[in-house]
């Protein structure tokens, strides 16, 4: 497996990090917010997709450059799609896609 | 028929060639009190305990490809009860006891070595883990015992006890543990249930579920549908695809983990040996290869193979604590997909759907389990409560916060 | 408490043997040589601060900040890309170089700043058979149409973080490659390098006083 980084070019996978599914967002909700928080929270912790396909996922190329990526890369062939810069990495843009 | 000497002897009268086939291969029925989706040893060792000890004997075993096809026939057939949290330590012990007499309730020679299994420590802090493990094990009955670096010298003499990273301090000893011939397993398991009438059905693949009001009632497979009183799940690395026919999301990732064998050298390694610490794990095989294995890949997969950075960290790994290794060729190597739960402990229980009953997350530790987790699933899916030894191994653990983490690292599969 | 004064030492001090090592008598296959005496700080652009970082850079060091996978050179400092919107800036005769203090001021706001002068080890890698002995250790490739003079990478060389560039060939047009490793890990990566290049004949040497 070669991961394209955006920044370095196309890289052994060794170099790289995985972290997982970019796809659960940390719900955005008061702490003591009761057992529909967490619900949620147990949702957003525990449960996963696990697609057999195409996922969007974090890596990190810890190995090289340090930056954040998201990867679109299927599960059955370990083809990648896409890989793009997480939102945050480099300074080049104010603000990226996806920051708030 | 039953294997004897006396069966043995018959058929070397006729070079062997007579020997009847050991399953039957029958068309699905329409309709099965329990069927057991995944044809590994967890599937299959619950359909004989099913009809062995709850008399329920209108069963199938519905697997995609051939029986053994998936992790049953790709571990490192390790077997050990060294587990340090309550829940497991009684469960794992209990499927050594029935590893040790499964030989004779199957009639099957499933080579079942009891040589000892060593995890060595590399520092005072991993004694104390270790020492706390092993007192864990002992205060449930289970032997372990604390070895020191003279001692492990004379059972491993050919070990680098002088790395300057990682030297040799001691190790983590249980007698009972060793190896078990994993194709072997699940053919005795297959052969066991069969004579109780069991149906084994190969190149079935489940692709979806009958419901009526919300309750299963039966499978669609590549074979037709087939109905069932109740269904089991016992796929391994596939549930979540399976559980997601049923609209469930599980607690689980799907991961891959590489093992290797090396060409065939003359006895070496008496038992198993654990480097932990460098991510390297080894046996030998009766036919003389090193079989050895490391760390998961770390990313979702569902391919059944892995890549090369891993392959070299297990065999620097090796190097490093066997040096000699390095003169041997690597023969073969092949990935399987782990069923990685989020506390790296089983799930055995009922789903919230009606009918519909789960047996995963093994992680990479599954192959110890097999004749525990069929007789555990098998209680379940007969009685619909759990087993003594499965209550701890529930769904909702984590929503209510009753995880069972061996190894402390929290929601995140590919470090367990 | 008294003054104490910190004397720096090359990390090498140990593992550098100067001489010839390994096969034949001929011109070596590859050269390894270390400065022990660097100047090195990362500047870090802040969001958004592009500009104001190439405008300073220009008039600091004579160059603008490299383009991704490039160096740019200066009069005395190198300029060596290592990530997105970040650089190190590198000079091998720390006296000329512009001071810590005379960067800090001309990047003010605009990017922050980390002296690493002494965090890392310089260890060069040239002669006829320099790539084939990289090619032992790392993955890049270092093909001249891929890798051609003025390249930059940050990657890992056994498990290590190196940032790593090309320089201009030398007199006898052989490739001149430059790593540096975190000072710590120096010592294991130069046993690597030695090592990897012993097949082919290899020249050792250190440069400048430190060592
Ligand atoms: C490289 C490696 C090394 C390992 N080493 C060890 C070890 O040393 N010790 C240890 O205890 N454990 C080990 N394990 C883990 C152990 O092998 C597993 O936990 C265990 O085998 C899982 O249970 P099983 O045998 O039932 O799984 P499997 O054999 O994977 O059975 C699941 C079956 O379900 C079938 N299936 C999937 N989807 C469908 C469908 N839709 N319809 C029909 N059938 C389906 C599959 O084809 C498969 O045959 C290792 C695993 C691997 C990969
Ligand atoms: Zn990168």
């Amino acid at each position: 497996m070669r991961i394209a980084c955006p920044f370095c070019g196309a890289r052994d996978s060794g170099e790289f990090t995985y972290l997982g599914d970019a796809s659960p967002k940390r719900p955005d909700a008061p702490i003591d917010g009761g057992t529909a928080v967490e619900d949620q929270f147990y949702d957003y912790v525990y449960l996963r997709d696990n697609v057999a396909g195409l996922t969007r996922e974090y890596w990190y190329h810890g190995g090289g450059c340090r930056s954040w990526l998201i990867a679109e890369r299927s599960t059955t062939t370990h083809e990648f799609k896409s890989v793009t810069a997480a939102p945050g990495a480099g300074a080049a843009k104010a603000k990226q896609a996806g920051e708030r | 028929m039953k294997y004897s000497i006396f069966s043995l002897a018959r058929a070397a009268l006729s070079s062997h060639k007579n020997w009847g086939r050991a399953w039957r291969d029958p068309a699905p029925k329409s309709h099965y009190d329990v069927v057991i989706i995944g044809g590994g040893g967890h599937g299959l060792a619950t359909a004989y305990f099913l009809a062995k000890e709850y008399g329920i004997r209108n069963i199938a075993v519905l697997e995609k490809g051939w029986i053994g096809s998936g992790n049953a026939g790709r571990n490192t057939t390790i077997i050990r009860s060294n587990y340090m949290l309550p829940g497991n330590t009684s469960f794992y012990e209990l499927s050594m006891k029935l590893w040790e007499r499964m030989e004779q309730d199957l009639n099957y020679n499933t080579m079942v070595s009891q040589r000892g299994i060593i995890n060595l420590y590399h520092s005072d802090a991993q004694r104390d883990a270790f020492a706390r493990r092993g007192n864990a094990m002992r205060i449930n009955g289970i032997d372990a015992e604390l070895l020191d670096a003279t001692e492990i010298r004379k059972i491993l003499p050919f070990l680098n006890y002088d790395n300057a990273r990682f030297p040799i301090q001691g190790g983590l000893m249980q007698r009972r543990g060793g190896t078990a011939r994993h194709d072997a397993v699940v053919w005795g398991y297959a052969r066991a249930a069969d004579e109780f009438g069991v149906d084994i059905i190969q190149n079935c693949e489940v692709t979806g579920f009958q419901r009526t009001n919300g309750r299963i009632t039966g499978v669609e497979t590549s074979r037709g549908i087939i109905g069932a009183g109740k269904v089991g799940m016992a796929v391994a690395g596939s549930s979540s695809r399976v559980a997601a026919m049923a609209g469930l999301r599980l607690p689980i990732e799907s991961h891959v983990l590489q093992a290797f064998v090396s060409e065939a050298i003359k006895p070496l390694i008496p038992g198993v040996v654990t480097f932990g610490a460098g991510h390297f794990y080894v046996s030998q095989s009766d036919k003389g290869g090193l079989v050895f294995g490391g760390d998961l890949d770390g990313y979702n997969s569902y391919a059944q193979r892995g890549n090369m950075p891993v392959m070299e960290d297990v065999c620097e790994g090796g190097m490093a604590i066997m040096p000699m290794i390095g003169r041997v060729r690597l023969l073969r190597q092949w990935g399987g997909i782990m069923d990685m739960s989020m506390d790296g402990t089983p799930i055995i229980d009922k789903t919230p759907v009606d009918g519909l009953y789960l047996n995963a997350g093994w992680c990479y530790g599954g192959f110890k389990a097999t004749p525990a987790s069929g007789l555990v699933f098998a209680h379940l899916l007969a009685r619909d409560e759990p087993h003594e030894e499965g209550r701890r191994f529930r769904l909702d653990r984590f929503r209510r916060g009753a995880m069972i983490d061996e190894k402390g690292q929290g929601a995140q599969p590919n470090l367990h | 408490m008294p003054d104490f004064v910190w004397s720096s030492q090359s990390p090498l001090k140990k593992a550098l043997v100067p001489g010839r090592h390994g096969a034949g008598k001929a011109a070596p296959g590859v050269s390894l040589s270390h400065v022990s005496d660097i100047a090195l700080v990362q500047v870090m652009t802040r969001r958004g601060r592009n500009a104001d970082v190439a405008k300073a850079a220009k008039k600091l060091f004579g160059a603008e900040p490299p383009a991704a996978l490039k160096i740019s050179s200066g009069k005395v400092v190198t300029l060596v890309w290592s990530g997105p919107d970040q650089f190190l800036a590198f000079s091998e005769l720390p006296q000329t170089a512009p001071s810590v203090e005379q960067q800090e001021q001309a990047f003010a706001g605009s990017a922050s700043l980390s002296n690493q002068s002494d965090g890392r080890c310089q260890i060069r890698i040239s002669g006829p058979n320099a790539r084939d002995a990289l090619a032992k250790m790392t993955s890049l490739d270092l093909h001249d149409t891929v890798f051609p003079v003025g390249s930059a990478a940050t990657t890992s060389i056994d498990h290590t973080a190196v940032n790593f560039w090309r320089e201009a060939d030398d007199a006898s047009g052989n490739p001149v490659y430059v790593a540096l490793v975190f000072t710590s890990f120096s010592d294991t990566l130069w046993h690597l390098f030695v090592e990897s290049s012993l097949e082919y004949g290899v020249e050792v040497a250190a440069i400048g006083a430190g060592h």
